[in-house]
């Protein structure tokens, strides 16, 4: 190698590692679908419908059990939480909760997110054989989800009433 | 002597020249007084006194080798911006919970390993944070955090919001468009969900929601980077313990927006940012520079086109 040329490239690398400021460490995570946590596949096979393709009412937080919910309804539902302080839902409309178990986020300190499909409830009302409300619970849990227990009747179950009594999160 | 030799003699000597020349421009960096130093115990302050402080302080102080320009004027800058985002020793002028954020924040910055800088890291691997004072850190925050949050409204507030909400609910307001031109998207409730979270550092519960253009990227896996029209909001409520320890949603704290087109928002890495505070959604940033506090915070996510959320699929 020539002088001239060898100083060319003391010169390139003296500027190449005062670059190094510019270049920078990917971090340590990378894009993709949390998939312990979808209700998506053979999973939800069983279920009557996927209450993910519905909108949000609220959600809620089980600190004991390190859970987490998210309460989403048909747009019967939904409209009638999000417009009626009672929330005396008509018939046809139907509500689901969704439970997961909780792990800590690994891109933030400080966040729980879902981890895993715990259960699916729903809550269905329907007019009755008198004209009178009717309604219907049903509860999936397991891998892939199963039906747990089915309950109807002219009032709803404790569960029912529970999930019927929650307001909707404030959206404005 | 062979004329290449010549050649390489001169070469020398005018980079010489230049180097000693260069050296006489030199930013002004100098350490201000120390006004608020944070406070922690010893064994938290030291962690950072050795791996933050040359930055993130009045406490500068250069290595030799970080003398010599070039690599001064790359400390200069760095110490300045980072003197800017976050300043250890004004710290303790901020209310307890700016300084616990800026505390939780820097330990997710840490962990995704965009602190200390990655360059940075390289010629002064002693800054370096080891798992073990990593542990030492959270360990601190987890127990320096208040088991319920300062400044929640009370549980009679949350209703009053409510009631209102109830009344006005399917009218949306009048709404002032963000700093940076972006209005409010009143439609985003209706939005399907793609995750959630909860949030012990401020005892928040958020809801993520998509639009129609990101769920369809999530039902085709093509998240990285999400396609053009993709829209994000991301619902807080306060949370709101019931009587049977179920925490519920409380009032609504605010509502923020990533709306993604790479050509019109290039210059905040690709989105859009806006975010609306309070139930009568009052624009959020005193002008359209509000968006460096989100691209700071979103910025190490380089690797998942800088969204945090690792979305739930099922929604189509
Ligand atoms: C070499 C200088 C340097 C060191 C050392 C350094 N930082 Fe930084 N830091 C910066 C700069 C520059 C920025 C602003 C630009 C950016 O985010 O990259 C910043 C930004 C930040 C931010 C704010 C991000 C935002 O804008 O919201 C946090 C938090 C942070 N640093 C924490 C730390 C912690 C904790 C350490 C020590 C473990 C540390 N930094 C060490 C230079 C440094
Ligand atoms: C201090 C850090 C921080 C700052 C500053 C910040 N964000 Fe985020 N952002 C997060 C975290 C963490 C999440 C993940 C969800 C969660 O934990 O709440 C997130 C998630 C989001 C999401 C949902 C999509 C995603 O990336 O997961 C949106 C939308 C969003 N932020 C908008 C904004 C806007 C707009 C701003 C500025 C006005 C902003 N953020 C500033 C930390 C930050």
């Amino acid at each position: 190698m020539k002088p001239a040329t060898k100083a060319l490239y003391v010169l390139c690398i003296f500027f190449a590692l005062s670059m190094l400021g510019c270049s920078s460490d990917g971090p340590k995570v990378s894009a993709e679908i949390n998939h312990s946590a979808s209700l998506a596949g053979e999973l939800v096979e069983a279920l009557p419908r996927n209450p993910l393709q519905w909108k949000v009412i609220t959600s809620e937080i089980n600190q004991t059990d390190s859970t987490m919910s998210t309460m989403y309804g048909n747009d019967v539902a939904v409209e009638c939480a999000r417009t009626h302080s009672q929330h005396d839902y008509p018939a046809g409309a139907v509500l689901s909760l969704v439970t997961w178990t909780q792990w800590e986020d690994p891109r933030w300190f400080g966040a729980r997110i879902p981890a895993n499909v715990k259960s699916v409830e729903f809550v269905a009302i329907r007019t009755g054989p008198d004209g009178r409300p009717w309604y219907s619970y049903e509860k999936y849990e397991g891998t892939p989800l199963k039906k747990l227990s089915n309950q109807e009747g002219l009032n709803p179950n404790e569960r029912a009433a529970d999930l019927l009594s929650q307001r909707a999160a404030v959206m404005p | 002597m062979q004329r290449s030799s010549i050649a390489f003699f001169w070469i020398t000597a005018f980079l010489s020249v230049v180097f000693v020349a260069i050296q006489f421009v030199r930013p002004e960096l100098d350490n201000p007084p120390v006004t608020a130093d944070l406070q922690a115990p010893p064994q938290v302050k030291q962690i950072l006194r050795t791996s933050c402080y040359n930055c993130h302080s009045n406490e500068t102080r250069l290595s030799w080798f970080d003398e010599p320009v070039p690599a001064y004027w790359m400390v200069a800058r760095d110490v300045r911006e980072a003197r800017e985002h976050l300043n250890f020793s004004k710290i303790g002028k901020l209310p307890a919970g700016q300084q616990r954020a800026a505390l939780f924040e820097s330990v997710s910055q840490i962990e995704l390993g965009a602190m200390p800088l990655p360059a940075y890291k390289r010629v002064h691997p002693e800054s370096e944070i080891t798992p073990e004072q990593l542990a030492v850190l959270k360990k601190y925050l987890s127990l320096a955090t208040p088991s319920e949050a300062t400044g929640a409204p009370e549980a009679s507030a949350a209703d009053l919001q409510y009631e209102k909400w109830m009344q006005t609910g399917s009218s949306t307001p009048e709404v002032a468009a963000a700093p940076n031109g972006i209005a409010f998207m009143p439609d985003y409730k209706n939005w399907r969900a793609i995750s959630s979270t909860e949030r012990f550092d401020n005892h928040t519960m958020r809801e993520i929601l998509g639009n129609d253009v990101a769920v369809k990227a999530i039902a085709e896996n093509h998240i990285n980077p999400w396609p053009d029209g993709t829209s994000f909001a991301k619902v807080a409520w306060y949370q709101q313990p019931d009587d049977k320890g179920v925490v519920r949603t409380g009032a609504f704290f605010q509502v923020e927006f990533m709306v993604r087109d790479s050509k019109k928002y290039a210059g905040t890495l690709g989105w859009g940012w806006a975010r609306w505070r309070g139930a009568d959604l009052q624009p959020y940033g005193k002008d359209k520079n509000f968006t460096s506090e989100c691209v700071g915070c979103h910025n190490p996510l380089r690797n998942t086109n800088y969204v945090f959320t690792e979305p739930i699929r099922g929604q189509q």
